[in-house]
């Protein structure tokens, strides 16, 4: 045995899945990612694409009707925030490690394993910019949830603004189209290479639908009705 | 076999490709007047760049050779070619390149190296299929010993982790017939037994290399190919714990560039899929009970 077999001593242990973290881990942060963040962000695309109906429709119908849920805290606290939270931290614990080489082994899937993990880190750092200018912002100026369109549609007017919107949104909905057909493979939903071809263009299909819902939601804070008024 | 079919191919090849290339005409003309390109397929000059290393811990370096490929040569058969006469191509005499090779058929596995970049085995590698200069390379993620030989122990401690194995039912008469397998079954488990160890799968694999704990598909097939085992499907739970550990299936990021380069076609994504389903169960089992 070599020495690089002597450093791997540890793994040669045998152990039972649930006494061993490291299968539950893997799998709480595959489960975490598709419910309840992929639903949220499917619920929140879903949400925003009403912004080309106007201001009214959007603060009362969209962004008063959540504010008025009970337990609205608790709710983003651990159906959000504590989520994403462990899906981000133990995702850059997941990409620590790994070559991709995608020059050298140009496939689809191997481009996908590559994306996957750069989409990840830009988009903990759009989350960031973007959970920092709406709901934190949104604590220390009272302003800005009461409003919160006239605050997206000055925001995103700027180029540089809607640019950086428009590659998260396409991020996020790629991290998670790719990561349900992963996930597909993970949990052994599908198993032979054809189901996982079939569900993987299954998977880019939902993703372009779902771009296209995110897309037409930042489209619509520019060209609804009455824009800035309240009409 | 392959490799044989392979070469097979393109000997019976060559008459048809010369006749067809041949002008009219000069049907008749033969040896020297030949064209240019007949003569290159009988034997042909290749320039050969070996990344050559003096032990485990020396820095790697490069070396030029220009050498004669004789025909249907392939990559085992021109470095032998050249361990007779190891010039450079400036006329350097130095040290043989030291390589592994076995089988010649694509069987064994200990001849696999980077071809231009490509994880495969050498014996099957033909010199007329290789776009020149031909760079050779160690196979990556595994210690180099010397020059294109490599250290696949870590290959064998994989397999001993994960339980690779069948045990006997016991080493006399047990009195019953031997296992039924279902010829559905067989042909499926057939294609995991192909695997020769040759380490192409886990040199592609970016999950795979001496800092990470990832176990790596060829021994994730395997477990795969014990687990339908009649006799092997005892010791299921044992082997999907061990893959359920730190470095197990679950270090697997999808990018199936293992399916891609394994030279024996083994469905080595569709192994680690029905493993997925094993292990979705497994852990069901272990949570709620149940064997």
């Amino acid at each position: 045995m070599t020495m690089l077999g002597l450093t791997r001593q540890p793994g040669f242990a045998m152990s039972a899945s649930i006494q061993n973290p490291h299968f539950l881990l893997r799998r709480l942060h595959s489960l975490l990612g598709l419910v309840p963040v992929g639903a949220f962000l499917i619920f929140h695309l879903w949400e925003n694409s009403q912004s080309r109906f106007g201001a009214t429709h959007y603060n009362e119908e969209v962004v008063g009707a959540l504010q008025g849920l009970n337990y609205l805290l608790l709710l983003e606290l651990f159906v959000i925030a504590l989520p994403l939270l462990f899906h981000a931290g133990y995702g850059l614990l997941i990409i620590r490690d790994g070559q991709a080489e995608p020059r050298r082994y140009g496939y689809l899937r191997n481009w996908l394993y590559w994306l996957q993990r750069i989409s990840g880190l830009a988009l903990i750092l759009f989350l960031l910019l973007h959970v920092g200018l709406t709901r934190i912002a949104g604590l220390f100026d009272p302003s800005i949830s009461a409003d919160l369109f006239s605050h997206m549609q000055q925001a995103l007017s700027q180029p540089l603004v809607f640019a950086l919107y428009l590659i998260g949104v396409l991020l996020a909905v790629f991290h998670l189209a790719n990561g349900i057909a992963t996930a597909g493979i993970v949990w052994g939903l599908t198993s032979s290479a054809e189901a996982q071809r079939r569900f993987g263009w299954f998977c880019a299909g939902f993703g372009l639908l779902l771009a296209a819902l995110g897309v037409h939601g930042l489209l619509g804070f520019l060209i609804a009705p009455g824009a800035g008024g309240g009409a | 076999m392959q490799a044989e079919t392979r070469s097979n191919a393109a000997r019976i090849n060559e008459p048809f490709a010369a006749a067809a290339k041949a002008p009219p005409d000069h049907g008749r003309e033969t040896g020297a007047s030949r064209t240019p390109d007949r003569a290159d397929a009988a034997s042909r000059t290749v320039e050969l760049r070996i990344r050559r290393q003096d032990g485990p811990t020396t820095a790697p370096y490069w070396q030029s050779f220009r050498l004669e490929a004789r025909p249907g040569a392939n990559i085992v058969s021109l470095l032998m070619d050249l361990r007779e006469h190891c010039v450079t191509a400036s006329g350097e005499p130095v040290d043989p390149v030291a390589f592994e090779h076995n089988c010649m058929e694509e069987v064994c596995g200990a001849c696999a190296m980077l071809i231009n970049g490509v994880p495969r085995p050498a014996c099957s590698a033909l010199i007329a299929d290789l776009e020149t200069p031909i760079r050779l390379e160690p196979l990556p993620k595994f210690p180099v010993v010397r020059d294109l030989m490599v250290d696949r122990a870590q290959l064998f401690a994989q397999l001993k982790r994960v339980k690779a194995w069948i045990r006997i039912d016991g080493a006399w008469d047990n009195h019953e017939r031997a296992p039924r397998i279902s010829p559905q079954d067989w042909a499926a488990n057939y294609l995991y037994s192909r695997c020769m160890s040759c380490g192409c799968c886990l040199a592609a694999c970016p999950q795979f290399g001496p800092d990470q704990a990832f176990v790596g598909p060829a021994s994730l097939a395997q477990v795969r190919l014990m687990n339908a085992h009649p006799t092997g499907r005892h010791d299921k739970a044992e082997r999907l714990h061990a893959i359920m550990a730190d470095g197990g299936l679950s270090d697997c990021g999808n990018a199936q560039n293992c399916v891609r380069v394994c030279p024996k076609e083994i469905p080595l994504t569709t192994a680690i899929g029905e493993l997925g389903r094993q292990t979705t169960v497994q852990a069901l089992k272990d949570l709620f009970g149940g064997r």
